[in-house]
């Protein structure tokens, strides 16, 4: 079995994060910790699991973090060595009562799938993102499947996974859409999260996939009066202006805008204000580097909530302004049980819905046989200056009529890279 | 607990420029002074009670002299190129006088210096503004010993530092004394202060008014850059106040002139000096006897025509400087 | 000899390379056979004693207005305003004309006794001019006199308290101007009249107003109605200015017109080889241009910026008149006219032009695409009485390197409005229905206006108002040697090189179209039979 594993080896996450800040990012995948592996196929853990061979398995920008050894090593001790990445996955389940089925995968790995009795108080309420558990029970520590050693990861042509991680994917959908499940999870989470009131303006820094789903959750499940999307390539634009977004700016343009939309003043830096009295009033930072969270510091109104959606590391930030303006700033990870309108609902089934609706499988632009992983990650690494969005691995055969038939626009197999 | 010290008004001379952290004096570092007890304010040696009496010692003028000969007249030579009128005026004089000068620059100073004969020039001493060249130590150290000032307050007669001017004066010192107080803002001259006149009567010496023509158009105040250029140094004829009989003799009151009356004639002979240096001599005088000599003050109008009438001599070249935003490029 | 007048010359084969300003540089292109370039007026000679004609023209006032001094007497308010830093350009060398004219008045108001006087540089919604800016305008003998004692002054159109309503003209006008110069005793309006557009009504109705009086007359209809608003008697910019002015008149405001034009010697002599007609270069002109371009390539930007900044034109006074406003203005535009106009017989079919480094908002600064914008479309194709230089549907070849570049400081609301609002729409209407209102009371532009050195919220509007009557008229711009993205954002088509401009040209008005070239500087003003 063919697995793209990540071991523990401390000098080649050093070459990695070395490759990468010289070369650029997706360049660790040559010197860095992956290696593409052939190995038996894993024990299953327990009763309640299942072998899942994967269709397409997305690149995350977690595991872009991983590749080139920028990860924060907050993460060693809820990650277990050697394992395999990929935790944005549809795929086949290979046997047991769901034989043939297409599901996809929802990785967070909490009680119930390490069979704690009784779950901690999260994982009591639904709220599996918070598990406090993720390194415990009968399976090595891993927060997901794709950073657990003992369940392997969707870039590979199998892993195992519990029942209560599986959700079946409906027949009308394409793998394509299926794929786009587990972000679109996430950004429901956080656009959620961030309590966006009807009327509010709101920010959604970044057009990557993250947020891009985050500007369709917004528009889906609240109503913003107005959304500014940051978007530094063109795609990426034209993606954020479908996907609803009012005024699409670059980078260097959004001070100014946010300035001229919410009618606040400038501080300092003559006609280009380096600093605004007002500002936005939830922002959504879909980056989670240090410059976007310092801009989304700058941008947000006193009072104001900034999102974390992006996975951030180690970052240098001035919090002066947050401590002056009393910003909230929210972390917000995976999913688990949203309160809606119509009573509480799983994450994942609203994920559901709003890759049907917002028709998010436009987003996967580029597909990759598992030998050509290097590529591919660096594909991803830079998919907006390339014109992409979402890098997938495509890698097994759908058990689905909607892949054969193929998504409208997206190249069968990237050639060209 | 009784209140915290008062922060001293004027800094004491005896604390130390730099102060080493407690730290790395360790067990040699300053006992902390208890709250419990009054701490006395140290003694003020700034301002009028600046003791200037060190830069009279014979090393000290020796040293002002080396100074004022190869570093203040060379300076002022090149910076303002004095040329001196009337100076026959000092011939006669012996003994103290006290020089009586219209002020504009900082330069002012320098070039009377330079410029008095050498009798009076190695042994005079000048008043300067208490509050600008006596408010630190090290100004009162440097401006009393390169130039000889002697701390005086500006508005009021402050008795300590008439005292003082009055003992030079007693000791054969000779006093520059720029009535006015201060730099003039706008070019026009202002009100002569009293301590001029009074301190001539209380001392029974002559005053000797002096103008300085075209010092402001070179450095006036607020002016960030010397413009070199030329300028005149005009002494006029020495002034004592008139006796009894002569006020009784121009059918006056019959006493001696008073301060007031004595310090505006001296005002008057400044004024007759500024326009001579603008003029001529001859118009100068016939406008002196008229009684038409224009005032040095300037008309009593609106700011603009002030300043729209003030002659070239007394321009600055400052003007109001305001940072203006650098191009970005 | 007498100066010779302008003429159009016809291009034939031995024709040399015809010069077009290129920004901060400037382009030698072959035009083709046939074309025609239409060259100035040259300069006519200055006045020999300009603080004597001054004087003399204070005394003897034209229309029906008493002699200046007798108008001043002791006790009396009066206030000088000026034209601000917009003209004349590029800057003139000292002493400017202002200098000379401010100072006659003040000899006159000090001569007479009077104590309030104020100075107001007529701003309008321009950018406040800095320290040095108005010490260049006026002399410092008038900066020293007045600038310390607050006696100096700039327009403020956002100062609640510094404006005054004077009423409605009869089309419904609101006339808002400077509260100080409304109730003065006297209003001394000190103008440079650098082309047909400047002066008369304009100077008090437009340079003392508030935006509230501006916009009736700042908008696309007047600008789509004004052809041109170089020629005042066809411009609905210019009627409604006069209507205005007639009700400050009847409002009571004494004001006391000084218009002054000057010749067209634009450039100082290291650049003569700008002014004069390419055959005509000498040894001197052709070794001065090849050293100046080889300089200029190798050059960075933004010391090419300060280095033509930093030009001061050796323009010279030809006439001064003052007295009562239009009586003023009709002389003063018969001086113009006698300096500038220059007969063309027939519209092209493709009129192109090189543009300066220099527009009237960019003293100091950066001409910023929109600025390029408005001085090709706005100004230059303006620059017509009777009509346009190219036909309706024409094309209109510029030659500027437009890069996308702004100066913050003076022209913040520029790049919201280039970035937010060119990016959306381009066209007048749509603009000035959707975004006019929200930019023109942006609570940061008018504090940055007001405080700092820039330009009203409203002013990138007006910029591409001025272009609207050229934008309806026009099939198509194409801008030479511009930054592609900057080009395209402004709506125009970008052209790497003449020949290609004049190939896409092709597309929009047919084979052989016939060419126009405006050939500048100086500039002057067709007369387009």
């Amino acid at each position: 079995m063919r697995e793209i594993l990540v071991e523990r080896s401390l000098a080649r996450f050093a070459a990695a994060r070395a490759a990468s800040v010289v070369a650029g990012a997706g360049s660790g995948i040559t010197v860095g910790p992956l290696r593409l592996a052939d190995r038996e196929p894993r024990a299953l853990p327990g009763p309640d699991w299942h072998r899942v061979s994967p269709v397409l398995a997305g690149i995350c920008g977690s595991d872009l973090a991983t590749v080139d050894g920028a990860s924060s090593r907050y993460f060693e001790s809820i990650v277990s060595f050697p394992f395999v990445l990929g935790h944005e996955i549809v795929g086949t389940v290979g046997g047991g009562r769901l034989a043939g089925s297409r599901v996809v995968v929802e990785p967070v790995l909490g009680c119930v799938a390490r069979a704690i009795e009784p779950p901690c108080p999260a994982c009591a309420a639904g709220r599996k993102g918070a598990c406090e558990r993720i390194a415990f029970g009968h399976l090595k520590p891993g927060l997901q499947t794709g950073f657990c050693a003992d369940t392997g990861g969707g870039w590979s042509d199998g892993l195992v996974a519990h029942t209560s991680q599986l959700h079946a994917v409906p027949a009308e959908l394409s793998d394509e859409a299926a794929v786009m499940v587990e972000p679109a999870a996430c950004a429901i989470h956080a656009a959620l999260l961030g309590a966006v009131v009807p009327g509010e303006r709101v920010v959604v820094l970044g057009s990557g996939t993250l947020g891009l789903a985050t500007l369709a959750a917004l528009r889906h499940y609240g109503q913003p009066a107005v959304v500014v999307a940051v978007a530094k390539h063109p795609v990426q634009r034209d993606l954020a202006e479908q996907l609803g977004a009012d005024q699409v700016v670059r980078p260097e343009e959004l001070e100014r805008a946010v300035r001229r939309l919410t009618g606040s003043l400038g501080l300092a830096g003559g006609g280009s204000p380096s600093r605004l009295t007002g500002g936005a009033d939830v922002v959504f930072d879909c980056v989670g580097s240090s410059s976007s969270i310092a801009s989304s510091l700058a941008v947000v109104r006193p009072g104001g909530r900034v999102v974390l959606v992006g996975m951030p590391g180690t970052v240098r930030l001035d919090l002066a302004p947050l401590w002056q303006r009393e910003i909230a700033l929210v972390g917000a990870y995976a999913y688990g049980t949203e309160q809606t309108p119509d009573g509480p609902r799983s994450t994942f089934d609203l994920a559901f819905e709003l890759v049907a609706a917002a028709r998010l499988e436009r987003l996967v632009s580029a597909r990759y046989p598992l030998e050509r992983y290097e590529e591919a990650v660096r594909h991803a690494a830079n998919a907006g200056r390339r014109g992409a969005v979402k890098v997938v691995f495509a890698i097994g055969r759908s058990s689905s009529p909607a892949w054969r038939s193929g998504p409208p626009n997206t190249e069968s197999v990237e050639t060209n890279a | 607990m009784s209140p915290a010290p008062e922060r001293p008004v004027t800094r004491g001379h005896s604390s130390p420029v730099v102060r080493l952290p407690r730290k790395m004096l360790g067990a040699l570092a300053p006992p902390t002074w208890p709250g419990t007890v009054e701490r006395p304010l140290p003694r003020s040696h700034v301002g009028t009670d600046y003791d200037t009496s060190w830069s009279r010692t014979p090393v000290a003028r020796l040293a002002r002299a080396m100074i004022t000969d190869n570093i203040t007249r060379p300076f002022v030579r090149l910076a303002a190129a004095p040329t001196v009128v009337g100076a026959e005026h000092l011939d006669p004089l012996r003994g103290p006088v006290i020089f009586a000068a219209n002020h504009s620059s900082h330069l002012d100073t320098a070039i009377v210096l330079s410029a008095l004969p050498v009798r009076y020039r190695h042994h005079c001493v000048v008043a300067a503004a208490a509050d600008y060249f006596f408010d630190r130590r090290w100004k009162g150290d440097l401006w009393s010993l390169a130039l000889g000032t002697i701390p005086m307050e500006r508005s009021r007669v402050n008795r300590r530092s008439v005292d003082l001017a009055a003992e030079l004066v007693a000791d054969g010192w000779s006093v520059v004394i720029f009535p006015e107080g201060g730099r003039t803002t706008d070019g026009w001259g202002q009100e002569f202060r009293g301590w001029t006149a009074y301190l001539a009567k209380r001392c029974g010496v002559p005053v000797v008014p002096v103008h300085l023509h075209g010092v402001r158009p070179i450095f006036p105040k607020g002016g960030n850059r010397l413009r070199p250029g030329e300028v005149e140094v005009r002494f006029g004829a020495p002034l004592r106040p008139l006796t009894a009989t002569a006020t009784a003799s121009e059918g006056g009151h019959g006493r001696e002139e008073d301060a007031r009356r004595f310090g505006a004639r001296v005002e008057q002979s400044v004024a007759a000096l500024a326009d001579e240096a603008e003029t001529d001599w001859w118009s100068a005088r016939r406008r002196a006897a008229r009684g038409e000599t224009p005032d040095l003050r300037g008309p009593d109008a609106a700011a603009w025509r002030r300043a729209w009438l003030l002659p070239e001599s007394r321009r600055s070249n400052a003007g109001v400087r305001r940072r203006t935003p650098s191009a970005p490029w | 000899m007498s100066p010779r007048p302008g003429f159009v010359l016809e291009v034939d084969r031995s024709t040399p390379p015809t010069l077009f300003w290129h920004g901060e540089g400037w382009r030698l292109e072959r035009l083709p056979a046939g074309s025609r370039v239409v060259y100035p007026p040259e300069p006519l000679p200055a006045l020999e004693d300009p603080d004597a004609a001054i004087r003399h023209a204070l005394e003897h006032p034209a229309g029906d207005s008493s002699p200046l001094s007798a108008l001043l007497r002791p006790g009396a308010k009066v206030t000088i305003a000026f034209d601000d830093v917009s003209l004349p350009l590029p800057p003139m060398r000292a002493p400017d004309v202002r200098q000379r004219v401010v100072e006659a008045v003040l000899d006159a108001a000090a001569g007479a006794g009077v104590d309030d006087v104020v100075l107001i540089a007529a701003l309008a919604l321009h950018r406040r001019m800095t320290d040095a800016e108005l010490r260049h305008a006026l002399g410092s003998r008038v900066f020293d006199a007045f600038a310390p004692h607050g006696l100096l002054l700039q327009h403020d159109a956002e100062d609640p308290a510094g404006v005054v309503h004077l009423g409605l003209t009869d089309h419904g006008e609101d006339v808002e101007i400077n509260r100080r110069a409304a109730e003065s005793d006297l209003l001394v309006y000190v103008n440079i009249n650098l082309v047909a557009m400047d002066g008369g009504h304009k100077s008090v109705a437009t340079g003392l107003a508030s935006y509230k009086s501006i916009r009736h007359h700042h908008n696309v209809r007047t600008m789509q109605q004004s052809r041109s608003f170089m020629d005042r008697h066809h411009s609905e910019l210019h009627t409604s200015n006069w209507r205005m002015g007639r009700l400050i008149a009847k409002a009571g405001v004494k004001v006391f017109q000084i218009e002054t034009t000057l010749n067209l010697d634009t450039f100082p002599s290291q650049f003569s080889f700008l002014q004069k007609r390419e055959w005509e270069w000498s040894l001197r002109d052709r070794a001065a241009f090849h050293a100046t371009s080889a300089a200029l390539e190798r050059t960075p930007a933004g010391l090419k910026r300060q280095i033509f900044q930093s030009i001061r034109s050796p323009h010279a006074l030809t006439s001064v008149h003052a007295g009562e406003v239009e009586a003023v203005h009709e002389l003063t535009l018969a001086d113009v006219h006698r300096q500038q106009l220059v007969r063309v017989d027939g519209q092209a079919d493709v009129l192109t032009m090189g543009l300066p480094y220099i527009c009237p908002y960019n003293v100091n600064s950066i001409m910023n695409p929109i600025l390029v914008a408005c001085l090709g479309l706005g100004y230059f194709f303006n620059l017509y009485r009777g009509r346009p230089l190219v036909r309706e549907g024409g094309v209109c070849i510029m030659s500027h390197p437009t890069p996308w570049a702004f100066n913050p400081v003076h022209h913040p609301s520029y790049i919201d409005f280039f970035e937010q609002v060119l990016a959306e729409t381009v066209d007048p209407l749509e603009i000035e229905a959707k975004y006019e209102e929200s930019f023109a009371t942006d609570p940061w532009y008018v504090h940055l206006y007001r405080t700092s050195n820039a330009y009203h919220g409203v002013h990138p509007f007006y910029m591409w108002y001025w272009c609207a009557h050229a934008l309806q008229h026009l099939g198509q711009v194409i801008v030479v040697g511009g930054d592609r993205a900057a080009v395209r954002r402004l709506g125009f088509k970008p052209a790497s090189s003449l020949a290609d401009a004049l190939e896409m040209a092709e597309d929009v008005v047919g084979r052989d179209p016939s060419i126009t070239h405006l050939h500048n500087p100086p500039l002057f003003l067709a007369d387009v039979t």
